[in-house]
C-alpha cells in the first residue's frame, strides 16, 4: 500500500515536472476545432451556434473589461468542468474529458493574447 | 377501405421479398466505388483519425459503421433524395451546407444502402434503448448538458431550436438507430476518436446516456391527425 502511494506520488511529480507546454500552433488548432463553434474564429463570441435563439451570449474573448474579471484559474475551471462549475450556463461544455490540462493552459494563454489582458490575480 | 389496406400490405410484403432476394452488399460496394463515394467517405474500420488534422482532412463522415448508425428504411430514401443533415458544410464553421450531395438513382440507392447497412462495428448492442418521450433525457439534452448548443432539434410549438455546428437532430429518430446513439456516447473512442463534440464519458452515467439516446431516438415527425 505504502509502495503504491510512493509510486503514485512520484508519477504525479514526474507528470508535473515533465508536462510539455502545448505549442501556440497546436493551441490555435484546438481553439478553432472546439471553442470557435460558439466563441467564433476570432473570439468575439459569434460562432455559428450563436443564433438569435441561443440562450446565452458566449464570452467575447476580445473584451478586456469582461476578461479581466476572470483569473486564469477561473478560466481553467470553466474550460475543464463547464459553465455550471462557476454558476454559468451549461451551454459552456465541460471539456475536461476531451482536452488535457496542458491544452487548457495553452488555451488560457491564447485567450489572454486575444483580450490583451492579464486577468484577476487569484 | 379494407381491400385497399390488404392490397397495400400485400404490395409491401412483395416489395420486401424482392428486396431481400436482391440483397447484395458486394453489388452496392461496386456502385459505391464507381460513383466515387470513396473520395469523401471511408468504409473500412476501425476509426483512422488520431489528430484534429486527421479529422479536418476528411471531406465527409466515415461510414464504416453505417449499419450500426442508420435506420435502413431511411438510408435508401436519403441516398436517392439527399437533403442536408448538417446546417454547415462538413468540417466548416464558416460555410453553409450547400446541399449538393450527389443523388443516386432508385435502384442504386437501394443497393448502396444494402452495402452500407452491412457495415457494422460489433460494438453496438441491439435492443438496449427503448425509444420514448424521456423526460430525464430531455432535461439532460436541453438543460443539464450543452447538446442543444450544437444540434438543432424540434423544440416547443414545433419551432426548430438549437445550434448549427453539429449534425441536425430534427427527426433524428427516423435516421438514427437509438442503440447506436448510446454506443456513440459510451464509446466515442471507437466511433469518432476526434470530434468537435465533448466526451461525456465520466460526466454522464450509462443510465443518463441511455436516457439521452431514448429521447433523441424519439425525435420523429408528428403524425398528422
Amino acid at each position: 500500500m505504502k509502495k503504491t502511494k510512493i509510486i503514485a506520488t512520484l508519477a504525479g511529480i514526474a507528470c508535473y515536472v515533465f508536462a510539455t507546454p502545448v505549442s501556440a500552433s497546436d493551441t490555435l488548432t484546438i481553439y478553432k476545432f472546439y471553442c470557435a463553434q460558439c466563441h467564433g474564429l476570432t473570439g468575439k463570441g459569434d460562432g455559428p451556434n450563436v443564433t438569435k435563439d441561443f440562450p446565452v451570449s458566449p464570452r467575447n474573448f476580445t473584451d478586456a473589461a469582461e476578461m479581466n474579471k476572470l483569473s486564469d484559474a477561473d478560466m481553467k475551471n470553466v474550460i475543464l468542468d463547464g459553465g455550471p462549475s462557476a454558476s454559468k450556463s451549461p451551454m459552456m461544455p465541460p471539456w475536461g474529458k476531451t482536452i488535457t490540462g496542458e491544452e487548457a493552459d495553452g488555451l488560457i494563454k491564447f485567450l489572454r493574447e486575444l483580450c490583451k489582458c492579464e486577468g484577476k490575480k487569484s | 377501405m379494407r381491400v385497399s389496406l390488404t392490397v397495400t400490405i400485400f404490395t409491401a410484403s412483395l416489395m420486401a421479398m424482392v428486396s431481400v432476394s436482391k440483397a447484395d452488399p458486394a453489388a452496392g460496394q461496386a456502385v459505391f466505388k464507381a460513383k466515387e463515394c470513396v473520395a469523401c467517405h471511408y468504409t473500412e474500420g476501425p476509426a483512422k483519425e488520431k489528430t484534429i488534422e486527421d479529422q479536418l482532412a476528411k471531406k465527409g463522415p466515415e461510414l464504416w459503421y453505417a449499419g450500426d448508425k442508420f435506420r435502413a428504411e431511411w438510408l435508401a430514401g436519403w441516398l436517392a433524395d439527399p437533403k442536408p443533415i448538417r446546417p454547415m458544410k462538413f468540417n466548416s464553421l464558416t460555410e453553409e451546407n450547400a446541399g449538393d450531395h450527389p443523388a443516386l438513382g432508385a435502384e442504386e440507392s437501394a443497393t448502396v444502402a444494402e452495402f452500407l447497412m452491412s457495415l457494422t462495428s460489433g460494438e453496438v448492442e441491439a435492443g438496449t434503448v427503448k425509444v420514448k418521450k424521456n423526460s430525464k433525457g430531455r432535461q439532460i439534452f436541453t438543460k443539464k448538458m450543452p447538446c442543444s448548443g450544437c444540434h438543432q432539434y424540434t423544440g416547443r410549438k414545433k419551432v426548430i431550436a438549437g445550434g448549427r455546428s453539429g449534425p441536425s437532430l430534427v427527426d433524428a429518430g427516423v435516421r438514427l438507430n437509438a442503440d447506436w446513439i448510446l454506443a456513440y456516447l459510451k464509446k466515442p473512442e471507437v466511433f469518432k476518436p476526434v470530434k468537435m463534440m465533448p466526451v461525456f464519458v465520466g460526466l454522464l452515467s450509462d443510465k443518463d446516456m441511455a436516457n439521452v439516446a431514448s429521447y433523441v431516438g424519439n425525435f420523429k415527425p408528428k403524425k398528422k391527425k
